[in-house]
């Protein structure tokens, strides 16, 4: 078990591929969640019945199953259907869909946590439902959610690997096929760990200023 | 000249640290063996049950060498090498040909199976493809292939640009995808495609064999280069049975030709 630093430099263009696919991923399905996630946690407070019990059946019903029998299902069973995904699209469906459900709870703890006198403040002065929204709830809801919402962001861009299973060729995969034809696993392993850990950290920064510049709106 | 020295350095090796793996073996009772899930070469049945000719040949050769039982492992063919390598396996016994690459990497026993080349292609083949060429040439065909496995490696080595050479992950998928029309062709080999071909029981399909240029390869069981002995005393009880008809006896049922195996060499296939 010898680390070979041609073989590593070989292979880095291959991986860095693969990278690009997988930022790309993440990027779109961060997007896909975070919108979604919205959708979900507002739709869930309707004063309707009819919206509120299947939207929050819905999102306990993806929460509570694996993102890879969904991505099973998006990619290998929708067909039957007449649903012909191509594997980048399945992809962030799946893992969109999948983040959403989480972020969703992020945002109604966000929302819950919002002074009941804003709500009673916002009807008193005669406000709309989507002005109240827009205006009052969510400016003082979203700042607090930023560190739980970079949770889930670095969770999803972790779990891009999944992806391999429907044939997407993000990072995790592109290290599975140099291993396959070269029988060699240390290499190609251990980078796809630094390329990711190297994203992270760099995401993390980002997001910390994210919260310190944006964070300060709460108080 | 390193090949020499290490022919030279394994042939002035202690016989009895040699024999020590063997001895391994027969001591804990049973060999591990790396198996994909590709009938007829390799099946796992829904009770968990290994089959498949090539386990079926391990089973009693090991057998015959005092090793009673085999446990079985289903893995990636890609990663069967390094999954041997870092001692995983006893040993690959999966329909994994011989080539010379692999030979390189591994000690293969002499030949077990031999099979040619096959393509699943939607009912009268509408592209007119019969070799991995035409697929390099149609800049939209792409090709499904198992992820490490020999048709991967010959589709690339044909000129298939690495995008358009999809890993499946196993029979079924490739079959499906090539249903939902997200492959044009799935390549395996005459027997895996025809069994795939008749559980599927699909009209809409059909199997085009052999693929032009490619020819028939054999796998072998592989073993570690450290392992050369359990290789030789392997070859030694196959050898045995191929003389004496048991071995046409496993392989046949399954639809292999024991003459096919019997009529070439490792020395031939790994271009020794």
């Amino acid at each position: 078990m010898e680390w070979d630093w041609t073989f590593a430099a070989e292979i880095t263009p291959v991986l860095l591929e693969g990278l690009k696919l997988t930022l790309l991923i993440t990027l779109l399905s961060a997007i896909v969640a975070a919108v979604l996630g919205l959708v979900f946690a507002v739709a869930r407070r309707a004063q309707s019945p009819w919206v509120a019990r299947p939207v929050t059946f819905l999102v306990e019903f993806i929460r509570g199953t694996p993102l890879l029998v969904q991505l099973y299902f998006i990619f290998y069973v929708l067909p039957g259907a007449g649903i012909l995904l191509p594997p980048l699209v399945a992809g962030v469906i799946g893992m969109g869909l999948h983040y959403a459900t989480y972020t969703a709870e992020v945002y109604r703890a966000g929302i819950e946590n919002v002074a009941r006198g804003q709500w009673e403040a916002a009807r008193a002065t005669n406000l709309t439902t989507r002005q109240t929204w827009a205006h009052v709830i969510l400016p003082q809801a979203v700042p607090p959610m930023i560190p739980a919402l970079a949770n889930y962001l670095i969770a999803l861009f972790k779990e891009t690997p999944l992806l391999s299973a429907i044939t997407v060729l993000e990072m995790m995969n592109q290290a599975k096929l140099v291993a396959n034809s070269s029988y060699r696993y240390i290499e190609p392993m251990t980078l796809v760990g630094v390329f990711f850990l190297a994203m992270s950290l760099v995401s993390v920064v980002l997001l910390r200023w994210l919260e310190h510049r944006f964070g300060r709106l709460a108080k | 000249m390193k090949t020499t020295f290490l022919t030279l350095a394994l042939m002035a090796a202690p016989a009895a640290v040699m024999a020590d793996k063997l001895d391994d073996l027969k001591a804990q009772g049973f060999a591990r063996i790396a198996i994909a899930n590709e009938p007829p070469f390799t099946a796992v049945a829904a009770d968990g049950s290994v089959s498949g000719a090539a386990p079926d040949v391990a089973r009693e050769v090991f057998k015959r060498l005092g090793v009673p039982e085999v446990v079985a492992s289903i893995s990636e063919y890609g990663a069967m090498i390094p999954g041997l390598q870092a001692r995983r396996h006893d040993a690959i016994t999966a329909g994994l040909f011989m080539k010379p690459e692999r030979c390189a990497a591994v000690a293969y026993s002499e030949p077990v199976l031999c099979d040619a080349e096959a393509f699943l292609l939607p009912k009268g083949n509408p592209k007119g493809f019969t070799s991995f060429a035409d697929i390099a040439a149609d800049p939209t065909a792409t090709i499904g292939a198992p992820g490490g496995g020999t048709e991967e490696k010959l589709a690339l080595e044909a000129g298939v640009p690495r995008e358009r050479v999809i890993v499946v992950p196993d029979g079924q998928s490739g079959l499906k995808m090539l249903q939902d029309g997200r492959l044009d062709v799935y390549s395996l080999p005459v027997l895996s495609i025809s069994d795939l071909l008749a559980k599927a029981n699909d009209p809409n399909l059909e199997m085009l064999a052999p693929v032009v240029g490619a020819p028939v390869y054999c796998d072998g069981a592989a073993f570690r280069k450290e392992d050369a002995a359990l290789r030789d005393a392997f070859d030694v009880e196959l050898a045995k049975m191929k003389e004496s008809g048991e071995f046409a006896a496993i392989v046949e049922p399954y639809g292999f030709s024991a003459a096919a195996a019997m009529s070439t060499s490792r020395a031939e296939l790994c271009g020794e």
